[in-house]
């Protein structure tokens, strides 16, 4: 039996309206699968995938505890809740847990935030602990995230607080090394991106997740020991308070490597309680940011030259008449009456500023010309490498300024002024690395602050490959003024009286003016003093700079930075073990 | 002894053949109807679509599973990280020197030093 449509009936008009519905839904579906899939992908990327990012870890920082690295900048974790709301289900609830919890950590008017529409992430609380933060996820609630982040720890309080720095609440450092390693102690986010459900737990549905890890910061050890630098801050701090001095600064070095031991500035901060810091300057590292006029320490550089050059020894003589006229200007002694023929032994002893400008007339024959101008900075500025920065790896250290003789500035009286220290800036970096190289043999090795990196589990120590250094005055010179500077200081009882005996230890004073809008004041001195220790034979273990100044203060190197010398020379004499004669 | 066959089978010499091809085939009695094939194939594909969902809930709940382990590390390397820092400030040179420890050592008289 054959079967067919009657013509027109009704059951063929039905095939055909059906044909046609079939046709559209046909369609519809070719336009919403086919036509519009980027679309609807999109959307269903949008609320299915979710991204976050993996925080890398901040490098920390360790000091030297004698031999053994000790963690002195450490990582906290806190975290930062978060809100999705269009997540959530019980929005009183998370406003009671929140404020239950972590009331104290909630941002202010949190709970308008946790229904506030169109948006997916507003933050609701920070700086949570993980005690908290374990709390509230017991709650279980939906549409509630958390972001862990780290917050840097000191345990040792504000020691080297201007060395170390800090980091703001953006994840920046800022001064010091935080600040000068900040790329490399930052490290490289992660990124995870994933599918995940209501509650955010990511799942591997789909084929578009990614997971890159993070790459976490560098762990830097520095060369700072935390008990040099225990031991300098107290020291500085003591010697500051019994002469009334409101800023002071002290420096340690290990002469042989360009290792700084201690930097110490006073008055310093807590990095921990930032808003307690009412004078910015005290977050300044005076000793890398704040060149000033040396003064008297000078003249080892000037000196250092001169028997360099073949120019002087510690015996050569002058005739000293308190004051020596250069270009019609007259230079004058600070101190007076050890006027006659005199070494230049005697010259250094009593810091006679007529001995240093001499020996710059020696430098050229008999006058400061350019030649005696061109060896003066040949051997500060390309040997000694004063008046420009030395690379330090702290932020913002300065360079200062060393007149070349090139320069209209650049005349005979400036560089007499140079050889006593006026007339030219250098950081007390600058000047401590400089005095290194004079007493360690002659060589120049740039100051570092970084003795390696430690690997993340805190067990693998890397040192960096030390700097050989540059040769940069003879050796023969080299042991002539350290055999001066140790008699500077042996010349007078005061100053050595109270140095552990069966030890070399010498040093130089300085006590420099203080310049206030281009003019040169008179109530308001720099006291300086620069000096080595070590074993009778051996070469110095450590050199130590002191400066200290307050305003109206009239400081001198010899009265008020040479016993804070002595205080930490003793000290170190005893923390390295170094062994007297006899 | 006598034998029944009960199945068919139908000799293909008669039609093209050539080598390495059966000359017979087995053909079933029971022959399946359109609708039979079509509930069959329903079955597969439904079959499958279980299995498929079966693993898919599996791996969900791996997730859930992984994703607990990854919390409580990261809960542990927290609390490691506390200890951390509680110990690095009871070592700390100023918790040291205000201990009682510290504040009852005395200062020697005398200090001799031996050269190895």
């Amino acid at each position: 039996m054959n079967l067919h449509f009657a013509r027109g009936g009704r059951t063929k008009s039905i095939a055909i309206a059906m044909s046609i519905i079939m046709a559209l839904f046909v369609l519809r579906l070719f336009y919403i699968q086919v036509i519009q899939h980027e679309y609807y992908q999109r959307q269903a990327d949008s609320e299915q995938m979710k991204k976050f990012v993996l925080h890398a870890h901040r490098g920390e920082i360790y000091t030297m505890d004698a031999d053994t690295p000790t963690k002195i900048v450490m990582n906290e974790t806190v975290y930062t809740i978060w809100v999705d709301p269009t997540e959530v289900q019980e929005p009183n609830k998370v406003a009671d847990v929140l404020n239950k919890v972590a009331g104290g950590n909630v941002r202010d008017n949190f709970k308008q935030y946790i229904t506030m529409p169109d948006t997916r992430y507003q933050v609701l609380a920070r700086k949570v602990t993980r005690t908290q933060a374990e709390l509230i996820k017991k709650e279980n609630l939906a549409g509630i995230g958390f972001d862990a982040v780290s917050q840097r720890v000191y345990p040792e309080g504000q020691l080297g607080a201007q060395v170390l720095g800090f980091v703001d609440n953006e994840g920046t450092g800022k001064y010091g090394f935080e600040q000068a390693n900040d790329t490399t102690l930052k490290g490289t986010d992660g990124l995870l991106k994933t599918v995940t459900d209501v509650r955010l737990v990511p799942l591997t549905v789909g084929d578009k997740n990614i997971n890159v890890p993070a790459k976490n910061g560098t762990n830097y050890v520095l060369t700072i020991d935390r008990n040099v630098q225990t031991k300098v801050e107290q020291a500085l701090s003591d010697g500051m308070g019994k002469i009334g001095a409101t800023q002071g600064s002290a420096l340690v070095m290990d002469p042989n490597t360009g290792k700084v031991l201690a930097m110490a500035n006073l008055p310093s901060f807590d990095p921990s309680n930032l808003s307690a810091v009412t004078d910015l300057s005290a977050l300044n590292n005076n000793i890398i940011t704040n060149p000033y006029e040396p003064a008297s320490v000078m003249k080892t550089v000037a000196m250092s030259a001169g028997v360099d050059k073949g120019a002087m020894t510690p015996d050569s003589t002058y005739v000293n008449t308190d004051s020596i006229v250069i270009d019609d200007k007259t230079i004058q002694n600070a101190t007076k009456g050890q006027t006659g023929t005199i070494t230049m032994q005697h010259a250094l002893n009593w810091s006679l500023n007529t001995g240093s400008v001499t020996l710059a007339t020696w430098l050229g024959g008999g006058s400061i010309n350019s030649t005696a101008r061109d060896i003066l900075y040949q051997y500060y500025h390309d040997k000694f490498h004063l008046g420009e920065k030395t690379g330090i790896e702290l932020a913002n250290e300065q360079g200062g300024t060393v007149v070349p003789p090139t320069e209209v500035e650049g005349n005979a009286i400036r560089y007499a002024n140079m050889t006593f220290g006026q007339g030219l800036d250098i950081t007390t970096l600058q000047m401590a690395t400089a005095f290194s190289a004079i007493i360690n043999g002659g060589v120049y090795r740039h100051p570092t602050v970084v003795a390696g990196t430690m690997s993340d589990d805190g067990q693998k120590f890397t040192a960096t490959k030390q700097n050989p250094g540059e040769q940069i005055i003879k050796q023969s010179t080299s042991d002539t003024m350290k055999k001066m500077i140790y008699d500077a200081r042996q010349a007078f009882p005061s100053y050595h009286s109270s140095d552990r005996s069966g030890y070399y230890i010498g040093g130089k004073t300085g006590t420099a003016q203080t310049i206030e809008n281009g003019k040169y004041v008179f109530d308001q001195t720099i006291a300086t003093y620069v000096g080595f220790g070590g074993e009778v034979g051996k070469k110095p273990a450590y050199v130590v700079m002191i400066e200290l100044s307050g305003p109206h203060k009239n400081f001198d190197g010899g009265h008020h930075a040479l016993p804070i010398f002595t205080d930490i020379s003793n000290w170190m004499i005893d923390y390295l073990k170094l062994t007297p004669q006899g | 002894m006598s034998y029944t066959r009960t199945a068919q089978f139908n000799s293909r010499r008669q039609s093209n053949w050539g080598r390495n091809q059966n000359t017979v085939a087995f053909a079933s009695a029971v022959k399946l109807g359109p609708v039979t094939h079509t509930v069959l194939v329903a079955l597969m594909i439904t079959v499958l679509g279980l299995i498929y969902l079966t693993q898919a809930t599996r791996a969900s709940s791996y997730d859930y599973a992984a994703s607990s382990t990854a919390d409580q590390i990261s809960t542990l390397a927290d609390q490691k990280k506390e200890l951390e820092v509680e110990n690095a400030r009871l070592t700390a040179l100023q918790s040291v020197k205000n201990s009682s420890v510290a504040k009852n050592m005395t200062t020697p008289t005398d200090t001799q030093h031996v050269n190895e």
